[in-house]
């Protein structure tokens, strides 16, 4: 299979680089048009923070990975890259890279199933381009699958990687319920954001948002459907919240432990969450000694993040062996393209129907006529296959290869039900 | 008949610890391999244990609550009986090794030094005496998986203030819920013991000639009540919550067993049966 894939990602090359080779959907989709007939006949370009990568079927042996990144690095007049920026891939272990990224085992944050869905919309686009064809929708489908089986079978994308992630698993484990909590979110940066965001897809009872620049809260409160608190007299009101989450670039502490005894004494000592998420800290971490005060700082939730990190990597063996298997799965269809079998397929696919008819119906005749039945069938039979048969020899002159014969090939599968029967008899 | 009886005392103890060897397995593993065989084999365990427990109230002509190691293979089914409701109720399906564990205890003491007692005085074939020790036992299971829950929400709370994120944050469910659980829990304990002590106090002195308000069992049920009750008024007016009331269910608990141990090995009162 011919196959060929180049990929810069966050192994070969720093964040300036992909940034720079980054290429937006638009950008893309110009990408398709220089490269489609040219370069590739079809396949698939995915372009994330972390990775750009393309993928193709060569339309000629003559084709070679260097002109693929030539022509990228072109089109984005970066200057600056090597062919060591790149890892490249071809045939089989294209497809097994490509797995991978669908998985997230590749990926800068082991078990992000963010790039799963990112796969998905590459796809997408190409399709709707015209640029994934027969195959590449194949491998797209055998990808999808790898990538699903990853998540519900393993745990590789269980627990929190991010501080802000950690720190709405950790309140998750002190308050049951979140939808009938209320959140204060210190810092409208993009850490207070994440970690809001978080809340809000956690189910929050009710979120608000204060920060020191009051349009940024004012942003990120209208995006969220959370309130605003004005930040020069939000500590009047922290006694109505049982979570308080602050991430702000303070240099001095925000919340000192005397305003915490005082929102304690007001919410008449009913348990609050307090999670620092700033460096440097913006609650005085002595607040953990008072009564019904849960406080964790950034270092204990980097203790999460690190321990999940740990589990989700003890997980790719179990990946590796289902991308062994979809891998398996794909080069098994791919193999059965080829003209040779598709015709032996094909003539036991009829002869089995020719003889379960005969074996149903024999006793219709005389032993003396049953020969003569049995020698009309098969010649009926055989005159029907004749040319299927011719036709099917010549795609394998050809090359098997070629798209067009798979494609057919493919069709007189499904057309016939062979792969099903033959899945049967498995 | 007392073949069966004989075999399901002897298989009890291991049918608990197969349970609970299921249980602990979810536990350890953290995975759901036998989220739904686990709980069929409680509710086979459970149903084993009563057709042992029928089998001698028919075969002895007496409900098994005539010495102490009968009550404690009926402490041993109410233990694993109230978590099996407790698990229907709220699909928490993680902290039954914590629990079960009580039932392999009490089960075990029983089925090694159980009697045979066909002749029980007259007094011990009541159906007050019947109602009093059931509701008393059924409190004590309520305060035992109240003090479980309780026991754990503490392991857990110290686990968080500690920054200790192990086996015990990913498995168990979260402080509210163990607290929640312990208190509805405290409670259903709470109403029994009351309805075991108003029996108690009411027909014990006309049943026990030897009766005496001094009984060490009497006094301990009573300060356990008192405890369970302070802890559970306070945390409805708001006065105490948290640690502070599960620390309370905890040392209820500990008194109880200790009354327990007193009364039926230690002291000799009409309240001992062994």
């Amino acid at each position: 299979m011919n196959l060929l894939a180049t990929s810069i990602n966050h192994k070969t090359a720093s964040v300036e680089l992909r940034e720079a080779l980054y290429l937006n959907s638009e950008e893309i989709k110009e990408y398709f048009k220089l490269i489609q007939g040219k370069l590739f006949s079809e396949g698939l370009i995915i372009s994330t923070c972390n990775r750009t990568e393309i993928y193709g079927i060569p339309v000629s042996q003559n084709i070679s990975l260097n002109e693929v990144q030539n022509s990228l690095v072109q089109l984005k007049s970066v200057s600056g890259i090597t062919s060591d920026n790149f890892q490249n891939y071809v045939s089989g272990s294209a497809i097994r890279h490509l797995f991978g990224v669908a998985c997230g085992i590749d990926s800068l944050m082991v078990g992000d199933n963010q790039i799963f869905k990112q796969v998905k919309d590459s796809f997408q686009l190409a399709e709707e381009n015209h640029y994934a064809g027969f195959l590449m929708k194949r491998i797209f489908d055998s990808a999808v699958r790898a990538g699903k089986r990853a998540i519900t079978e393993t745990s590789i994308s269980e627990g929190a990687v991010t501080v802000s992630y950690a720190a709405v698993q950790l309140i998750e484990k002190i308050y049951s319920n979140l939808s009938r909590k209320s959140a204060l979110v210190i810092g409208a940066g993009e850490t207070g954001e994440l970690a809001a965001k978080h809340l809000k897809e956690r189910g929050i009872g009710s979120l608000t948002i204060t920060n020191r620049t009051y349009v940024r809260a004012e942003k990120l409160a209208e995006s969220l459907n959370a309130k605003i608190l004005p930040f020069n007299n939000f500590k009047d009101s922290l006694h109505e919240f049982d979570i308080i989450l602050s991430a702000t670039s303070a240099e001095n502490l925000v919340l000192t432990n005397d305003d915490i005894k005082v929102l304690m004494k007001k919410r008449n000592y009913n348990s609050c969450v307090l999670m620092d998420i700033a460096i440097p800290r913006d609650i005085d971490p002595e607040v953990k000694n008072i009564d019904y005060v849960f406080y964790n700082d950034i270092d204990s939730l980097n203790i999460i993040v690190q321990q999940n990190l740990v589990k989700r990597k003890e997980e790719i063996p179990k990946i590796e062996k289902i991308i062994d298997e979809e891998l398996a799965g794909f080069l098994s269809w791919f193999n059965s393209l080829e003209a040779a079998p598709a015709i032996k397929d094909l003539r036991d696919f009829f002869e089995s129907i020719r003889a379960e008819e005969f074996e149903k119906n024999k006793n219709r005749f005389s032993p003396e006529d049953r020969e003569k039945v049995e020698i009309i069938t098969k010649r009926i039979v055989n005159k029907i296959l004749h040319n299927p048969t011719v036709e099917l020899k010549k795609f394998g002159e050809n090359g098997t290869n070629s798209d067009e014969a798979a494609i057919k090939i493919s069709i007189i599968r499904e057309l016939f039900g062979m792969d099903k029967k033959n899945d049967k008899e498995k | 008949m007392k073949a069966v009886i004989d075999f399901l005392n002897i298989v009890l103890p291991f049918l608990y610890i197969i349970t609970f060897g299921f249980y602990s397995y979810d536990f350890m593993k953290g995975g759901k391999k036998f989220a739904n065989s686990k709980r069929l084999f409680l509710f086979l365990t459970l149903l084993f244990h009563f057709l042992y427990l029928l089998l001698r109230s028919i075969h002895f002509d007496h409900p098994p609550i005539t010495n102490v190691f009968e009550i404690f293979t009926l402490l041993a089914f109410a233990v694993s009986f109230s978590y099996f409701i407790l698990e229907l109720l709220t699909d928490i399906r993680g902290t039954g090794p914590f629990i079960i564990i009580f039932s392999i205890i009490f089960q075990i003491i029983s089925s090694f030094y159980i009697p045979d007692v066909y002749q029980v005085k007259e007094v011990l074939r009541s159906h007050l005496l019947g109602i009093h020790v059931f509701n008393a036992l059924l409190g004590y299971s309520a305060i035992t998986i109240s003090a479980v829950y309780g026991f754990l929400y503490l392991i857990l709370y110290h686990d968080i203030r500690l920054n200790k994120f192990g086996l015990i944050f990913d498995r168990l469910p979260s402080l509210e819920i163990l607290e929640k659980m312990s208190f509805y829990s405290a409670i259903i304990g709470f109403v029994l013991l009351t309805i075991a002590i108003i029996i108690g106090i009411i027909w014990l002195p006309r049943a026990f000639p030897n009766f005496s308000y001094a009984d060490p069992k009497l006094i301990g049920t009573s300060i356990v009540w008192i405890i369970y009750g302070i802890g559970i008024f306070t945390k409805l007016f708001g006065k105490l919550k948290g640690k502070k009331v599960i620390m309370l269910s905890i040392v209820g608990f500990v008194i109880a067993i200790f009354s327990t141990i007193v009364t039926n090995f230690l002291a000799r009162s009409f309240h001992s049966f062994y």
